[in-house]
């Protein structure tokens, strides 16, 4: 069976920053299953070879940009900082901050004194809820495809959270978690779980910030189970400083009914390698995967998206757009993977990129796996500049050359912009995408 | 001095010469039509006065209200009040509508920002005279249109720009009579003393609809016959073939 993942490592494999005695220090004073879960995880972290550039999924990406060995994992103390209210909380009804120095949950629109909607940090989710956490924690990735760094965020997560939505609960505003890292030379490893009862619908957002200038890693994982008739979204926004340095690993596994937007944009930071997987593992289970991605200036992105399809008759969407400009460089990477006997399955994978500087670079490489007949999946790429013939016309109206060139890539992203479920976000992702067209040249 | 002057203009495209010395003259409150020949250069003769990129300009000039406007980006032609209607508008997914014309009208405007109120009514007013849905407003732009949509949305622009010189490339093909009615309507609105037209087209049929007071006929890159708009009856009836005749023996 081919996949991209990493070979198994005949020695321990262990990353710089990431070895034994920093796992002792991720166990101690966490809950008996955290404990045993994180064990087992570090367990199957060291099985997996480190990344090397001669790796396919790294040829694009060298490892060593990921700088392993100069970042030390945050100890982020259990307690609650001082909640420091933005603008934008009104438009939420929960926000979840965290800091190096804390968490602050802060429940806006009373949804969690009915107990439908849970937030919770994970270790006092695996003591209120141990049989829920047991089941889902770390399960929601597939077994054909082990990943690395899914395992050792599973083993050194410093900041963790549970989200649990009862039956047929649902939430008006949403949640916005925001991570944000000020500490030059550390590490941040966010874990978040979602688990969807069924007809249980709601919105998520995420968003990482950090000082421009500050080296920091962040290793997150994310993972969602959904329960039939479930409708989950997640927007996620990688907007770290110019020295972040960010790697992330989502995992969705919807069931019958169920259905799943998983939005990943990424804008920020100089490094980052994205992987979205989803199984869609019953019948009618739908998922759509929307990616956004802008490289410039010397910035390195990297995506991949999985499409599993484990069940006949399963959907999923895939459209993922990106640009590069100055000297950026940026890499998509997808499969589509219909499982045997899984007929009527319906699967799109399309991934779109502008090219906007000739220093700039764009790789493409969508891919199918079907071990099915009676399907209909399709992939597709586009590469190229902004259209002449759109630029002509929209100056022959006397749109300035700046301001057309603003307008064209504005609506390229607009397809994906305009599905995100969260005003708050579609105003940022225009804010950064214009700075990027148009950079304020100080600093 | 007319308002618009083409004066021994000279065009090609790579290598291939297609206007070969063409000359024509328009004023403001003047309908032109050009008529020609598949391959005779109407088209590049509109992009040319446009400022497409592709076209390079060997030999002439063009001079709008006194100057040349060669060495203007197709914005500032626009700004100066020529506004071209496309025989194919392009599609542009995710700008819709309304945030291009309100770009197009603030590039115009002396502040470089237009009013947002008394430009949403106007637009709202061209949009219903023009019978098109107020829902296409937050569409993109000409995504998905058909060809009689595309059409009516270029005489929407021409009715907010209130350009100084229209030039139609074949706003006619492809039209239905319907279609052909509410886009004539748009421009007979429009026309006054103080806008130019010309309406290149292939067919007598939109100048029953947009009566023109002058018709040049375009042949092998030049304007070879021109007349009142008899000359149309008369090009009805004895074609091309007639008029290559003329030019020979005039030449």
């Amino acid at each position: 069976m081919p996949t991209l993942a990493l070979p198994p490592a005949v020695e321990p494999a262990i990353l710089p920053g990431f070895d034994e005695n920093v796992l002792d220090a991720a166990l101690k004073g966490e809950p008996a299953l955290l404990q045993a879960k994180r064990t087992a995880a570090y367990e199957a972290y060291t099985t997996i070879q480190n990344p090397e550039a001669f790796h396919e999924e790294y040829r694009r990406m060298d490892p060593r940009k990921f700088k392993f060995g100069s970042f030390t994992r945050l100890d982020i103390p259990h307690q609650t900082i001082a909640y420091n209210a933005q603008p934008v909380d009104g438009h939420y009804d929960v926000v979840i901050s965290v800091t190096p120095e804390g968490i602050a949950i802060e429940d806006r629109g009373d949804v969690t004194a009915s107990g439908k909607v849970r937030v919770q940090t994970l270790q006092q989710a695996a003591l209120d809820y141990t049989t829920e956490v047991e089941q889902a924690l770390g399960t929601a990735i597939e077994s054909e495809e082990p990943r690395k760094f899914f395992e050792l965020n599973s083993a050194f997560w410093n900041v963790g959270f549970h989200i649990h939505v009862a039956k047929n609960a649902t939430l008006e505003r949403g949640i916005l978690l925001r991570y944000h890292n000020d500490r030059e030379g550390s590490a941040l490893l966010p874990r978040l779980l979602v688990t969807a009862e069924s007809g249980a619908a709601f919105a998520l957002a995420e968003q990482f910030t950090s000082p421009d200038g500050v080296a920091t890693l962040c290793i997150s994982a994310r993972e969602f189970h959904l329960a039939p008739n479930a409708d989950v979204k997640l927007v996620s926004l990688q907007d770290w400083g110019s020295a972040g340095i960010h790697i992330g690993e989502d995992w969705a596994r919807i069931k019958r009914d169920a259905k799943v937007d998983l939005f990943s944009m990424t804008l920020g930071g100089k490094v980052s390698k994205m992987t979205v997987g989803c199984d869609v593992c019953e019948p009618n289970a739908n998922a759509y995967l929307g990616g956004l991605f802008f490289a410039n200036g010397k910035q390195h992105f990297d995506q991949k998206t999985l499409q599993f399809h484990s069940a006949p008759n399963t959907y999923s969407n895939m459209l993922y757009k990106g640009a590069v400009k100055d000297t950026g460089y940026s890499v998509y990477q997808g499969i589509i993977r219909a499982l045997k006997n899984c007929v009527g399955v319906d699967s799109y994978q399309t991934n779109n990129n502008l090219v906007l500087d000739p220093g700039a670079r764009a790789d493409s490489l969508p891919g199918l796996i079907i071990d099915a007949d009676e399907l209909a999946c399709s992939h597709g790429a586009t590469m190229g500049n902004l259209d002449p013939e759109q630029m002509y016309y929209l100056r022959s109206r006397g749109i300035p050359e700046s301001e057309a060139r603003r307008m064209l890539v504005l609506g390229f992203f607009e397809e994906v912009i305009e599905r995100v479920p969260f005003e708050t976000m579609r105003d940022r992702l225009h804010e950064v995408i214009e700075q990027k067209l148009n950079p304020v040249t100080e600093k | 001095m007319a308002d618009l002057e083409i004066k021994n203009l000279h065009a090609q495209i790579g290598d291939v010469k297609i206007l070969k010395g063409v000359n024509l003259e328009i004023n403001k409150g003047e309908v032109h039509a050009l008529m020609g020949p598949n391959g005779s250069g109407k088209s590049t003769l509109s992009s040319v006065i446009m400022g497409h990129p592709d076209y390079e300009v060997t030999e002439g000039d063009i001079l709008f209200m006194g100057e040349s406007i060669l060495e203007m980006d197709p914005e500032e032609r626009a700004k100066a009040g020529v506004f071209l209607c496309f025989q194919y508008p392009v599609a542009v997914p995710g700008v819709s509508i309304s945030s291009f014309l309100k770009k197009a009208v603030d590039a115009r405007h002396p502040e470089g920002k237009a009013p947002s109120g008394p430009f949403l009514k106007e637009m709202r007013e061209n949009m219903a005279f023009l019978e098109m849905d107020a829902s296409f407003a937050n569409r993109g732009l000409n995504e998905g249109f058909s060809g009689g949509e595309k059409k009516r949305m270029e005489i929407l622009q021409m009715m907010m720009f209130k350009p100084g010189m229209v030039i139609m490339d074949e706003t006619d093909s492809g039209l239905d009579i319907d279609a052909l009615r509410i886009v004539s309507k748009g421009v007979n609105k429009m026309k006054n003393d103080d806008m130019g037209l010309l309406v290149i087209t292939h067919y007598e049929r939109i100048l029953t609809y947009i009566k023109p007071d002058h018709l040049h006929i375009l042949m092998e890159g030049r304007v070879v016959m021109s007349g009142g708009p008899d000359l149309v009856k008369e090009l009805e009836e004895k074609g091309y073939d007639w008029v290559r005749e003329q030019a020979a023996a005039t030449a």
